[in-house]
């Protein structure tokens, strides 16, 4: 079967570095290590895996910073080569419970999958996002399907699933609005795990995938006071007033727009620029991961307020000189697990449903490719917010052709 | 042989390589005494090695040859009164008024010869010895001795009185310190001890015009005229104490400074019918007392155009003395 | 040659081609035939001897006043208040009026053995003056004489320590002044009575006054109510200042007014161009017109800027008035006409105007979008008396660069307003019901008036509401040149040339409309029957 595969190959991946940084962001797939191979399909490693045949499977910013060779070196022992990418699946079950239904892919493989028993205290609390058993068991290093040598991924005719990964699409779901699932489940964690005090002061900076379905997860399962969002393009900034932003504004203008919010004081250099603010706003959510985005939230931040790393972050130099003097805490949101709500503990995965359908999550799929036109496919997805777009996937259907369904307003 | 490296690798024994203790100041052991700290600072400043005869040369060198000519250039000064200092015999005190730090400079550049090459300069110790950079250079400079202003000191006193003995002329400035606002402050002591102490006279000078170019407090140097006026020795009398003595030489100076401004015949009959314009200036609020000084000692007179003239108070001061340069130093009749 | 009294171009097929402003440059166009310009009188020649005349204007005043000679002796409390940076524009040459003025006054004062003098800049919520400013408007004498006793000060509109409140006018309007000033037994205060809109009880009813006492006349429906504000007998906001005047008055305050005015000589002798009627430029002025256009496209705007305001006038002062300040401030304003009318006839279905690189606003700053709509359609709209320049319905065109660029010391409050509250709504009465609070109250903007060089956070209000008389009374504002994003902020159409924005004025006033354009500066004011 016809499947993306990344190779273990060093002179390729610094090839894809060079060329990312050269020609801009992912423009490096020409000469990466990413090959449009023919592939045996993965063989089931236990009991308990099934198959599962991608119908639309998403490019995700981590995708993104692997293709570009960007991606931090933590990862180095967490990834298993060759893998096939792409953990944002929403496809056809065969064999097993759901035999014959579509099913989105929770693709952290915890302890269950991996054949541990006991579980590790994570994973038996429903937290799979933090299990302790990351490179062990039965599985070969990964820390996602689509990151695993053992069990393909999503750009590929056909992966396999172990049972606990699989949650049932309803049938009133379209492809579209269950392939965003996974990443809005990101974002559900997020706002959750890190819920903001009702009518707290709130700034999300970046408004791509994950920063608009965080925009929606606050605005649906918390109660923030004041929500602020910074966005560089139009579409985006259209999105995010629709999610639920108070108030959308540009990336150089987050500052002011904080500090109108809070009413607070600033510290302003010599040529009037306002460096930092005396106050700050209560929380932000960095869904950007950059050293600029890191920087900003550290200086609008409030003395003992929160700045959550939604987004992946690289290797970042920053002066954190601010979090010290202020206490700031500086919390990383990763993938999801279970979280604790009024009404009992409940699965990220079934609240991101929820959310999907509720905000009608499913127009930020902007454009689908079919996989042999995979480099076109990334350098859209690298320059969606420049192109009006959010999400891009690989469409896998059988008698599907590349399509762009409408977009957002311009 | 190769190139000394550095820095070097740990030792097993933890001792230092020889390379590195010679380009280092060594550390001293705890069980080791300190060696006890030469030469002081502020007044315990020792400057004699500034009167050794090769200091005294460079110094000499750099005055009449670098100093004199810059001043000359900038400041264009005139310099009345020399005769009053002909027949005197060494070594003389000099009290000026003071306010600018140009006066120093300007002062020893107008002297003559004999006196100038054998002068040393009472400086604030405070201000001028407080760091040891700045007490080496003003004591090779300007042959200053530190003179302490706010109190009495038995050393600076001592010290000064010896090099008056030794024949060294002294040049002070008994308001203490530069003038805040234009006007003159009382004078001192210091200067009126020393003369009944040693039995030499004081001669009062009044210096004009170095305020304008730089005052107390300004960063900004804008050239322009000045006047140096030697008046008539004074004599220490034996029923005076120092005090009425310090007044008599601030009457002196007060003398000079009505000369300057109007002429000596009239600052003459002035001075006889008590009615000098006080060297301290009006006493009044600060706006009115900086509104009445004389022209010469603010620094931006007021000047108003006329319409039909090209405007040229907005145009900066350029580096050019107002007048044309005379023969140094300048001999004027009184 | 006495100087030439203003007058109405009528366009035909041998005029010259016009010059029109656009901020930091200035470019030539063709108007179309029939069109009517309106040109300033030329300046009157300034008085001989100045100083002479302040003096002479000092001990013989008018009305119901003794001289200041007599007014002040030992142990008074005196204090003297003058008009900020916003005048005259441009800057002065040295020495500038006030500084004459004032030594004039401080000469008598140092006569009579007065101590306690304080001068205060009455910049009202203007920013504070930098030192060199102050050196350059009252002369470094003066500066260095008060300036290191803290003695000159700049009026501080949010101290409630230095506030006094003197009560309500019969319309309810809280007047409350620096208290210095109020507490004096003597106010001198020095005008510069640039345009017809200033001085009289304008000058201490606003300019020492503070929030509490200016938003019951800076508003949208005073602003709308005056028709124009450079006409005090028809301004609403000239009454309400009258009328906080008159209370100033019976609350014991005694104040020596004196007002000056100057000739419109705006510009020194190699731009002297930029005064001339076009087809009287010489080949030197051909030269230099050319010669400084093409050096500016060149020049960075931040270098351009820099040289423009570095730009000082001649004008120079073509009376003086003092002592009581409803007789001064008549006579004053007889002076003001005598060099600025321009009768005109009829009103016209387009106005079009060149917008300088400065306003009272940006001085020694940059000129953002908001004071570009300030300028255009709050000055110079108002620049009237009787009936405005444009009908009702008809469309004005500026032109001016309008760059999305603020100076972020200078003008802080604007930003905000601009990134914030005009991307929401451009109406007047919601803005100002919505926000006007806000940023009057905000601590930061009250931080950054207080202690650096800031307008305050309500002044760029102020800015919008400068035009809402304007905006009530034109159906469309195009501007020609201006950055697009910014214009649209503002509200406005924005073209790219003359030519097209009159296309696009045709769609709301026909095929063939009255244009009238507005040759300042030179400063005018247009008498329209």
């Amino acid at each position: 079967m016809k499947a993306l595969v990344f190779e273990r190959n060093l002179p390729r991946f610094a090839a894809a570095r060079l060329a990312s940084v050269v020609a801009g962001s992912g423009h490096g797939v020409g000469v990466g290590p990413l090959e449009l191979l023919e592939v045996d399909p993965p063989s089931l490693p236990a009991p308990g895996w099934v198959r599962l045949e991608p119908r639309l499977a998403g490019i995700c910013g981590s995708d993104l910073a692997t293709l570009d060779g960007r991606s931090s070196r933590y990862f180095e022992h967490l990834v298993s080569f060759p893998f096939v990418p792409g953990h944002e699946i929403v496809g056809d079950v065969k064999g097993g419970r759901l035999d014959g239904r579509r099913a989105v892919l929770e693709p952290v493989l915890g302890c269950e999958a991996r054949g541990i028993d006991p579980p590790c205290p994570a994973c038996a609390g429903g937290h799979k996002g933090a299990c302790e058993r990351i490179a062990f068991g039965s599985l070969a290093p990964g820390l996602q399907t689509g990151y695993c040598a053992d069990t393909g991924g999503g750009w590929s005719a056909g992966l396999v699933a172990h049972e606990s990964q699989l949650h049932e699409v309803p049938e009133a779901l379209s492809d579209e609005a269950a392939v965003m699932v996974e990443p809005t489940a990101c974002a559900v964690h997020a706002a959750c795990s890190t819920e903001p005090p009702s009518g707290a002061s709130v700034v999300v900076l970046g408004a791509g995938t994950l920063g608009l379905c965080t925009i929606a997860a606050l605005r649906h399962f918390c109660l923030p006071g004041t929500l602020v969002a910074a966005a560089k393009h139009p579409t985006q900034r259209q999105l995010a007033a629709d999610l639920g932003a108070d108030q959308v504004v540009e990336p150089g203008e987050v500052v002011r727009a904080a500090r109108r919010l809070s009413g607070t004081l600033a510290l302003v250099s010599d040529a009037g620029r306002i460096e930092r603010l005396a106050g700050g706003v209560d929380i932000v959510y960095d869904c950007v991961g950059s050293p600029e985005s890191l920087e900003q939230s550290l200086a609008i931040a409030h003395p003992g307020g929160d700045i959550v790393l939604v987004g992946m972050p690289g290797v970042t130099r920053v002066d954190l000189a601010p979090l010290w003097q202020r206490e700031v805490r500086l919390r990383g949101a990763y993938a999801y697990g279970a979280e604790a709500r009024p009404e009992g503990t409940r699965s990220t995965f079934e609240l991101a449903f929820e959310l999907v359908a509720s905000a009608r999550l499913e127009r930020l799929v902007s454009a689908a490719y079919p996989l042999e036109r995979y480099e076109e496919a990334v350098a859209h997805a690298a320059a969606a917010g420049r192109r009006g777009s959010v999400k891009i996937v690989f469409d896998l259907r059988r008698k599907s052709r590349s399509r762009t369904p409408s977009e957002e307003a311009e | 042989m190769s190139a000394p490296t550095l820095p070097s690798r740990p030792r097993p024994d933890g001792s230092v390589p020889p390379s590195r203790f010679l380009l280092r100041k060594p550390t001293r052991p705890l069980g080791a005494d300190p060696l006890p700290v030469k030469g002081g600072l502020g007044t315990s400043y020792d400057t004699a090695w500034a009167r050794r005869y090769p200091v005294r040369l460079a110094r000499a060198m750099l005055l009449d040859d670098v100093t004199r000519p810059l001043l000359r250039a900038g400041c264009a000064p005139t310099v009345f009164g020399l005769d009053h200092l002909d027949p005197l015999e060494l070594p003389v005190i000099l009290a000026a008024n003071h306010s600018s730090h140009l006066d120093t400079a300007l002062l020893l550049s107008c002297l003559p010869t004999r006196i100038r090459h054998h002068t040393v300069v009472a400086a604030a110790a405070d201000y001028f010895f407080d760091r040891r950079l700045k007490a080496t250079a003003w004591a090779f400079v300007l042959g200053a001795i530190p003179m302490e202003r706010t109190k009495v000191n038995r050393r600076s006193a001592d010290l000064a009185a010896g090099l008056i003995e030794e024949g060294w002329s002294l040049v002070i400035f008994p308001e203490g310190g530069r003038t805040p606002d234009g006007w003159g402050q009382e004078f001192k002591g210091g200067a009126a001890y020393l003369a009944k102490r040693c039995l030499v006279p004081v001669v009062p000078v009044h210096i004009r015009g170095t305020r304008a170019i730089i005052a107390k407090g300004s960063s900004t140097l804008r050239p322009g005229p000045t006047e140096v006026r030697f008046g008539d020795p004074l004599w220490p009398e034996t029923d005076e104490d120092a005090r009425r003595f310090a007044a008599r030489i601030e009457r002196a100076v007060a003398l000079l400074a009505d000369e300057a401004e109007t002429d000596w015949w009239s600052a003459r009959r002035r001075a006889a019918a008590g009615t000098t314009p006080p060297f301290r200036g009006p006493q009044a609020s600060p706006w009115r007392r900086s509104w009445g000084l004389p022209p010469s000692a603010d620094p931006t007179p007021r000047r108003v155009p006329s319409t039909a003239e090209p405007d040229e108070s907005s145009a900066p001061r350029r580096w050019r003395p107002k007048r044309s340069p005379t023969s140094w130093p300048q001999r004027t009749a009184d | 040659m006495s100087p030439r009294p203003g007058f109405v171009l009528e366009v035909d097929r041998s005029t010259p081609q016009t010059l029109f402003w656009r901020g930091e440059g200035f470019g030539l166009e063709r108007l179309p035939a029939g069109s009517r310009v309106l040109y300033g009188p030329e300046p009157l020649a300034a008085l001989r001897d100045p100083d002479a005349a302040i003096r002479h204007a000092l001990d013989h005043p008018l009305g119901d006043s003794a001289p200041l000679r007599s007014l002040l002796h030992a142990g008074m409390k005196l204090t003297i208040a003058f008009d900020d940076i916003s005048l005259p524009l441009p800057p002065m040459k040295s020495p500038d009026v006030r500084q004459r003025v004032i030594e004039a006054v401080l000469d008598l004062a140092a006569e009579a053995g007065v101590d306690d003098v304080v001068l205060i800049a009455a910049l009202a919520l203007h920013r504070r003056m930098t030192d060199d400013e102050l050196r350059h408007a009252l002369g470094t004498r003066v500066f260095d004489a008060f300036a290191p006793h803290g003695l000159l000060v700049q009026h501080d509109a949010e101290d409630p320590a230095n506030l006094v409140d003197l009560g309500q006018t019969d319309e309810g309007e809280d007047v409350e002044l620096n208290k210095r000033a109020v507490e004096s037994d003597l106010l001198v205060y020095v005008n510069i009575n640039l345009v017809a809109m200033d001085g009289g009880h304008k000058s201490v009813a606003t300019g020492l006054a503070s929030y509490k006492s200016l938003k019951h006349h800076h508003n949208v429906r005073t602003m709308r109510a005056s028709k124009s504000f450079m006409d005090r007998h028809h301004s609403q906001l000239h009454t309400s200042n009258w009328r906080m005047g008159k209370l100033i008055a019976e609350a014991g305050v005694k104040i020596f007014q004196i007002e000056t005015t100057l000739n419109t000589d705006t510009f020194p002798p190699e731009m002297r161009f930029l005064q001339r009627r076009e087809w009287e430029w010489t080949a030197r002025d051909r030269a230099s017109f050319f010669a400084t256009s093409k050096a500016l496209e060149r020049t960075p705007p931040e270098l351009a800027r820099r040289i423009f305001h570095s730009v000082k006038a001649p004008h120079d002062l073509t009376s003086v008035q003092a002592g009581e300040v409803d007789a001064v401030h008549d006579r004053t304003l007889e002076n003001v006409f005598r060099q600025q009318i321009v009768p005109v006839e009829g009103q016209t279905d387009i106005l079009t105007m060149g917008l300088p690189y400065i306003c009272p606003y940006n001085v020694n700053s940059i000129m953002n979008p908001i004071l570009v709509a300030c300028l255009g359609l709050g000055y110079f709209f108002n620049l009237y008396r009787g009936r405005p320049l444009v009908r009702e319905g008809g469309v004005v065109i500026m032109s001016h660069p309008t760059p999305w660029a603020f100076n972020p010391v200078h003008h802080p409050s604007y930003i905000d307003f601009f990134e914030q509250v005009l991307s929401e709504t451009t109406d007047m009465l919601e803005v100002e019901s919505k926000y006007e609070t806000a940023f009057a109250t905000d601590p930061w903007y009250i931080h950054l008036y207080r202690t650096s060089y800031a307008y305050h956070g309500v002044h760029p209000f102020y800015m919008w509401y400068w035009c809402a008389h304007a905006l009530e009374h034109v159906s469309k504002v195009i501007i020609v040149g201006g950055d697009r994003a910014a214009v649209r902020r503002l509200g406005f159409s924005p073209a790219s040339t003359l030519a097209d924005a009159l296309e696009m004025a045709s769609d709301v006033v026909g095929r063939d409309p009255s244009i009238t354009h507005l040759h300042t500066p030179p400063l005018l004011l247009a008498d329209v029957q």
